[in-house]
C-alpha cells in the first residue's frame, strides 16, 4: 500500500436531533492530516452518531463535514470513499476472506489481476495471507477484525472509520490488536476516527481524544492532557478514576491557593477559581501516598480503611476521613509499607500539583 | 424428546389419530390410483398401472399437466419478482406505511378466493383476459405474492443491516448491493417462496373455473371436471402423480434450507 498522507477532517456546528431528542449537540472539532481521533463517550453520548454523519449514513439536521476544507455533508455514503470497520464487523457472511476484502475494489470495476495484487497486499498487512479461502465463520474473533481492517484499507480510502472495532473481543486480544492498530496506524500514515467507550483503549490509541457526554462536546486534546488536566468532573470521573474534594477557595498565593474543606486547608497549585468562590477539585488515586510514621507532605489527611482490594499490581483502598468524605488509593504494591486491613487508621498525604481544579458539570 | 416425560396413552392416540386423520384421504388415491376395474374403486382381482397409462398417453391430460405446468411457471416468476422486491421495498424504507403495505400484500390469502374470483371475473372480462394464458397467468401471480413477501421478509427479518451499510460504505451502489449483498443472503427465502407460490399455482381450481373455459383446461379443472362427468380412476392416478410431484417440491425445498442453515 503506497504511502498516502492522510486527509483533514473538521465538523462545523454538528447537530443531529431525533424529534425533540438531540443526539448530537452543536459539535465542532478538527483532525489533522493522518491523526488518529478518538470519540470517547458513554453510551448515548452522540459518539456513533457523529461517526455515521462522517460516514453520510445520518444527515445532520445542522452543521456541516469538511474534509481538506471542502464541504462533504451532501454526498452519500458511497461517494465519499471512507473506509469504515462496523461494529460486529460486518463481514459478508457468504463470501470469502478474499472476496470480502475485494468487495470494495469489485464496486468500482477494477480488473480481476489488479483487484488480486491489492487483495493480497492487503491481507499481507493484517498478516491473514493463509485464509483468503476462508469464510468468515471459520475464522476467530481477532481474525474476523483484521479482516474488516484489510477490506476498509483496500482501496486507499481518504478516512477509517472504526465502530468500537474491539468491543467484541476479549480482554488480552483487545489489548494485543490495540497494539497493532496503533503500529498499523503509524505504517500508512492515514487518518482514523475511532469510536469507543473504554477510556483505556482512547489513552493508548490515541493522538487526541474528543470526550462526549449529552451529544456535546466536552472535552478535546491529546491523551496525556486530558488525564492530567480535566476540564469538568465528568470528563476526570470517565477518563480514569478520581476523587473529587469540595471547598472553597481563601488564600490566593504565588503558585496557588489554598483550599477550605470545613477545618481542613489544602494546598493547591495552578489558577483557580477567583478567592471566595466554591471550588472542586480532581484529584487521582494512584497521586496519593500512604504516609509513615512522621513522614509529611503539602497535604496530609488521615482516616479509616473502609475497604480495600488487592489488585496484583497494586491495592486499592477506601479511606473514610471526616472532613474529605471517602477518598479512594492505589498504592503500588511492592512498596506497600502495611498490611491493608479494614479499621486500620492511615495518614494520606498528596503533593499541592497533584489535585486540578475542575468545573462542576452544567446541567 | 430426551429429558422429558413422554405423552400419556390418551395424548398419544390422539396425535396418532389426527396424523392418519390428515393422511390417509391422501393415502387412499394411491391403492385406487392402482385399480384395475374401469371405476374409482380398490383393486380387486390385482393391481394395475393402466390408469397410468391412459393419463400419460392420453393428449387431453398430457395437454392440461403442460398448460398446468407452464402457467405455474410464469405465475411464480411473476410472484417472485413483484413480492421480492415488495418485500426488499417494505424492509428498506420501514416505516409504519410499510406495515400496511406488507398487510395489503397478504390479502390475497386472506380474502376467499371465490370473492377474488367473482372479482377477477368481472375485470377480466372487457381486458380480454377471459379464457386467456395470461389471464390466469395474472390471476395466479398475483394471489401468489403473499408466500413470496412472506417468505422473504422473513429471510430479510435475520438479514444484518449493517452488511447493507458496510456494501454502501464502501462504495457500492444500491444495485450492486442489492445483487452481491442482499440477493446472494436472501436466496432461499425467495426460492421457498417461489415453490409456495408454484404449488399455490398448480393446483388452484376455483379461480380458473370462473375466469376460463375451454382454451386454458388446466389438471386440477381437468380432474374437476372428470369427476363430475364420470369416475374415471386416472383421476387418482393423476392424483398420485400430483402428490409426488409436490413432495419432491418441498423436499427440495427442505434440503435447501437445511443446506443454507448450514451455510
Amino acid at each position: 500500500m503506497s504511502a498516502l498522507a492522510g486527509h483533514a477532517l473538521a465538523l462545523r456546528g454538528l447537530t443531529k436531533r431525533y424529534g425533540a431528542f438531540t443526539a448530537v449537540d452543536d459539535v465542532s472539532l478538527e483532525v489533522a492530516q493522518g491523526q488518529f481521533l478518538t470519540l470517547l463517550g458513554p453510551s448515548g453520548s452522540g459518539k456513533t452518531t457523529i461517526l455515521m454523519a462522517v460516514a453520510g449514513f445520518v444527515a445532520p439536521s445542522a452543521g456541516t463535514v469538511l474534509l481538506d476544507g471542502g464541504d462533504i455533508t451532501p454526498l452519500p455514503p458511497e461517494k465519499r470513499d471512507f473506509g469504515m470497520v462496523f461494529q460486529g464487523y460486518a463481514l459478508f457472511p457468504h463470501m470469502s476472506v478474499a472476496d470480502n476484502v475485494a468487495f470494495p475494489l469489485r464496486v468500482r470495476g477494477m480488473s480481476r489481476a489488479d483487484r488480486d495484487a491489492k487483495v493480497r497486499a492487503a491481507l499481507d498487512l493484517v498478516q491473514l495471507q493463509k485464509f483468503t479461502d476462508r469464510l468468515p465463520r471459520q475464522l476467530s474473533g481477532g481474525q474476523q477484525q483484521r479482516v474488516a481492517l484489510a477490506r476498509a484499507l483496500v482501496f486507499d480510502p481518504k478516512l477509517l472509520l472504526l465502530d468500537e472495532p474491539l468491543s467484541a473481543l476479549d480482554k488480552k486480544l483487545r489489548a494485543e490488536l490495540q497494539e497493532e492498530l496503533k503500529a498499523l496506524h503509524r505504517r500508512i500514515g492515514r487518518t482514523f476516527v475511532n469510536v469507543t467507550h473504554d477510556q483505556e483503549e482512547a489513552l493508548s490509541l490515541s493522538d487526541t481524544i474528543a470526550i462526549l457526554n449529552h451529544g456535546k462536546l466536552v472535552q478535546i486534546g491529546d491523551p496525556n492532557g486530558l488525564y492530567e488536566r480535566p476540564r469538568t468532573r465528568f470528563v476526570a470521573d470517565f477518563l480514569g478514576k478520581s476523587n473529587f474534594l469540595e471547598g472553597t477557595v481563601r488564600t490566593r498565593m504565588a503558585e496557588g491557593f489554598l483550599l477550605e474543606a470545613g477545618p481542613v486547608q489544602l494546598r493547591v497549585h495552578g489558577a483557580g477559581p477567583a478567592e471566595g468562590t466554591r471550588a472542586l477539585l480532581s484529584l487521582r488515586p494512584e497521586k496519593l501516598a500512604l504516609l509513615a510514621e512522621g513522614e509529611t507532605a503539602d497535604n496530609v489527611v488521615e482516616g479509616t480503611i473502609r475497604a480495600w482490594s488487592y489488585l496484583g499490581a497494586g491495592s486499592s483502598l477506601v479511606v473514610a476521613t471526616e472532613h474529605l468524605g471517602e477518598i479512594r488509593a492505589v498504592l503500588p504494591a511492592w512498596k506497600s509499607s502495611i498490611d491493608p486491613a479494614e479499621g486500620l487508621r492511615v495518614r494520606l498525604g498528596w503533593a499541592a500539583d497533584a489535585a486540578v481544579p475542575v468545573e462542576e458539570d452544567a446541567a | 424428546m430426551h429429558g422429558t416425560y413422554g405423552a400419556g396413552p390418551f395424548g398419544r392416540g390422539l396425535a396418532w389419530a389426527t396424523a392418519l386423520y390428515l393422511l390417509l384421504p391422501i393415502l387412499i388415491v394411491v391403492p385406487v390410483a392402482l385399480t384395475d376395474q374401469r371405476y374409482l374403486s380398490l383393486p380387486k382381482d390385482g393391481i394395475s398401472l393402466r390408469h397410468f397409462e391412459t393419463v400419460l398417453t392420453s393428449p387431453e391430460w398430457l395437454g392440461s399437466i403442460w398448460q398446468s405446468f407452464t402457467i405455474a411457471i410464469a405465475a411464480s416468476a411473476l410472484s417472485v419478482v413483484a413480492g421480492t422486491l415488495c418485500a426488499i421495498g417494505c424492509w428498506r424504507v420501514s416505516r409504519r406505511s410499510t406495515d400496511i403495505v406488507r398487510v395489503l400484500m397478504l390479502l390475497p390469502l386472506i380474502i376467499p378466493s371465490i370473492v377474488y374470483a367473482i372479482g377477477l371475473y368481472r375485470y377480466f372480462g372487457p381486458l380480454g383476459l377471459l379464457d386467456r394464458f395470461l389471464g390466469v397467468v395474472i390471476a395466479h401471480g398475483v394471489t401468489g405474492i403473499p408466500y413470496v413477501v412472506i417468505t422473504v421478509s422473513t429471510a430479510l427479518a435475520t438479514f444484518d443491516p449493517r452488511l447493507e451499510q458496510a456494501a454502501r460504505g464502501m462504495g457500492a451502489s444500491l444495485f450492486q448491493t442489492l445483487r452481491w449483498v442482499i440477493l446472494p443472503r436472501i436466496m432461499p427465502g425467495i426460492f421457498s417462496g417461489a415453490i409456495f407460490a408454484f404449488i399455490h399455482s398448480w393446483d388452484e381450481l376455483v379461480m380458473v373455473l370462473f375466469i376460463a373455459s375451454r382454451d386454458v383446461f388446466t389438471l386440477p379443472r381437468r380432474i374437476w371436471d372428470g369427476i363430475n362427468e364420470n369416475l374415471d380412476p386416472a383421476m387418482a392416478a393423476v392424483a398420485v402423480l400430483l402428490i409426488v410431484f409436490t413432495l419432491s417440491l418441498l423436499l427440495a425445498d427442505r434440503a435447501l434450507r437445511r443446506r443454507s442453515e448450514a451455510g
